[in-house]
């Protein structure tokens, strides 16, 4: 056993071991039934029918985005059933009985929930998008039931990740999204994760109502943080005629502003839900 | 080895638990941790395993300071709950999942204890009764060799027969590298095992003796009547008479009645 008494790679490998063995029927399942449920909605969702006034494709990259919504909330679910032996006096004992460091634990959650989940959510998303519109160009015939043109394979559009740069806008006019404000998106995406990944860790008591409490609070500062928002639209609008001001850089100084909370969220509940682990107590 | 100096903890802040607690135990025993519902020990214990943080005082287990939670401390105690949970695995894959994360574990002498318990590695865990879980548990626990071995309640939940097989295999398997404390009600499971008795009331220390300073002190025994008797520490009625407390003379050794003299102490008869 190493001595190290904050990170061993061995001491790392065997908690990744331990809970890989005892939840890998839960992982197995719940591989397969995003796959399932990736394919079946994908392929509902794509047109069965090849309608040649429609524009093309009619299956395009913000009808992807839409699925891959209910996907990050799927990945949310996940996240959020982190140190679930926490949730339980007896588990919560066992788990932090285990011979590894906090950092350890923490890590190996992280690395599991975190990042071997959003790593198959995005192959798992890539696959089932794929196997959909194969078997959806497959299947697509004219309004009439005649075969379909020679120009069917543009009609659903290839999926790939970079369709995600685009922004769909309200009027549909397809802008690339910032770089700053695509940053801004994945860190408060990010700052969501984290926030599921280590509830358990913040709440001891009355969890559940402290943590539906804190989601809606992050699901208004969502909406009051996204510029194109129309929920706080006469906020916005004193907001923009009242403190905004243009920058040279093509952003607001309330733009800056936003990026700044999303960029810092996460800083602040890593090394919290770290502590609050470090600290845990029967 | 324990060594605890001026321990306070408390729950909630106007009930202290322990106030101003002091131990020490050395490796090589197997100490019986005595008291009410309520006396502290499982908080006690949770405290030695570094479940529980102390609010002052200084407190120290094989060289480390328990909440410190040290991987390496981690790795040299085991704790077998009152209660406990599984996840519906087979004994092999908890062995297969748990084992490497303990240094010193002996899958022979795992294999050996769960025999002579009648389990088999194939079963699974939440298939099995309470107590053949337990059993599990108390195998596991033995086979990883820790240092630190903490048993709340073990026998609680074990068949008649397999009282005395865990008798048995824990005085087969215990090393004089090894402390082994056992916190339990069911004192009479215990009572030939132990090597010293700590009893706590209240948070606090009213009795620790080694169990052969009690046979040199203390004298055992069962009469039909208190007439003639001199020096009654403690008496309890029983069908045959009297169960009796007196002091040991002449050198005179009897076999320990614990749960006599656990009444003794609480009633504070000496």
């Amino acid at each position: 056993m190493n001595s190290n008494k904050f990170f061993s790679f061995s001491r790392f490998y065997l908690l990744l071991r331990n809970d890989i063995l005892l939840n890998r029927q839960k992982y197995l399942l719940t591989i397969a039934g995003a796959f399932i449920f990736g394919f079946v909605f994908l392929y509902m969702q794509m047109p069965k029918v090849e309608r040649l006034d429609n524009q093309i494709p009619a299956f395009n990259g913000s009808r992807y985005v839409s699925v891959f919504a209910l996907f990050l909330i799927g990945l949310g679910w996940f996240i959020a059933t982190s140190f679930s032996e926490l949730g339980d006096k007896v588990k919560t004992s066992n788990y932090l009985l285990m011979p590894a460091s906090t950092f350890e634990k923490f890590l190996s959650q992280f690395v599991i929930r975190v990042v071997i989940g959003t790593s198959l959510l995005l192959v798992i998303f890539w696959a089932d998008a794929h196997l959909a519109r194969t078997v959806a160009l497959s299947q697509i015939e004219g309004p009439n039931h005649e075969p379909a043109s020679a120009n069917v394979s543009k009609y659903i559009a290839e999926f790939h990740y970079s369709m995600f740069l685009v922004k769909h806008t309200n009027n549909n006019e397809p802008t690339y999204w910032r770089l700053a404000e695509g940053m801004a998106l994945i860190s408060f995406i990010f700052s969501i994760g984290m926030y599921l990944f280590s509830k358990k860790l913040f709440h001891k008591k009355n969890g559940f109502g402290k943590s539906r409490i804190i989601s809606i609070v992050i699901i208004f500062s969502i909406l009051f943080l996204m510029p194109d928002s129309n929920w706080f639209s006469e906020f916005n609008s004193f907001i923009s005629n009242n403190i905004e001001r243009q920058l040279q850089n093509g952003y607001t100084n309330i733009d800056i502003w936003r990026f700044s909370i999303a960029y810092f969220a996460p800083l602040f509940l890593i090394p919290f839900g770290y502590f609050k682990l470090k600290e845990k107590q029967l | 080895m324990i060594h605890i100096k001026n321990l306070s903890f408390h729950y909630k802040k106007n009930t202290p638990l322990f106030q101003d607690f002091s131990l020490d135990v050395d490796n090589g025993r197997i100490v019986g941790l005595l008291g009410k519902n309520g006396a502290g020990k499982s908080t006690l214990l949770n405290l030695i395993a570094g479940l529980s943080q102390p609010k002052e005082g200084s407190m120290e287990v094989n060289g480390f300071t328990p909440f410190d939670r040290n991987p390496n401390f981690l790795a040299d105690i085991y704790m077998v709950p009152e209660e406990f949970s599984f996840p519906s695995i087979s004994i092999s894959c908890y062995v297969k999942a748990f084992s490497p994360l303990y240094p010193q574990f002996d899958q022979k002498k795992l294999n050996g204890i769960l025999t002579e318990f009648e389990l088999q590695l194939s079963s699974n865990l939440n298939k099995l009764s309470h107590g053949q879980r337990k059993k599990f548990l108390i195998a596991f626990a033995l086979s990883s060799n820790c240092k630190m071995l903490v048993f709340d309640e073990p026998t609680n939940g074990l068949d008649i027969p397999s009282k005395s097989m865990f008798r048995k295999i824990l005085v087969s398997s215990v090393t004089d590298e090894q402390l082994v404390i056992i916190s339990t009600h069911q004192v009479k499971d215990i009572d030939t095992i132990i090597d010293k008795v700590l009893v706590i009331d209240n948070g606090t220390m009213i009795y620790q003796e080694n169990i052969d300073a009690i046979s040199q002190k203390l004298y055992f025994d069962t009469v039909t009547t208190l007439a003639g008797v001199d020096n009654v520490f403690y008496h309890e009625q029983c069908p045959m008479g009297y169960k009796i407390i007196i002091p040991a003379t002449n050198g005179n050794e009897s076999n320990i009645d614990l749960e006599l003299l656990f009444n003794a102490i609480i009633n504070k008869s000496f």
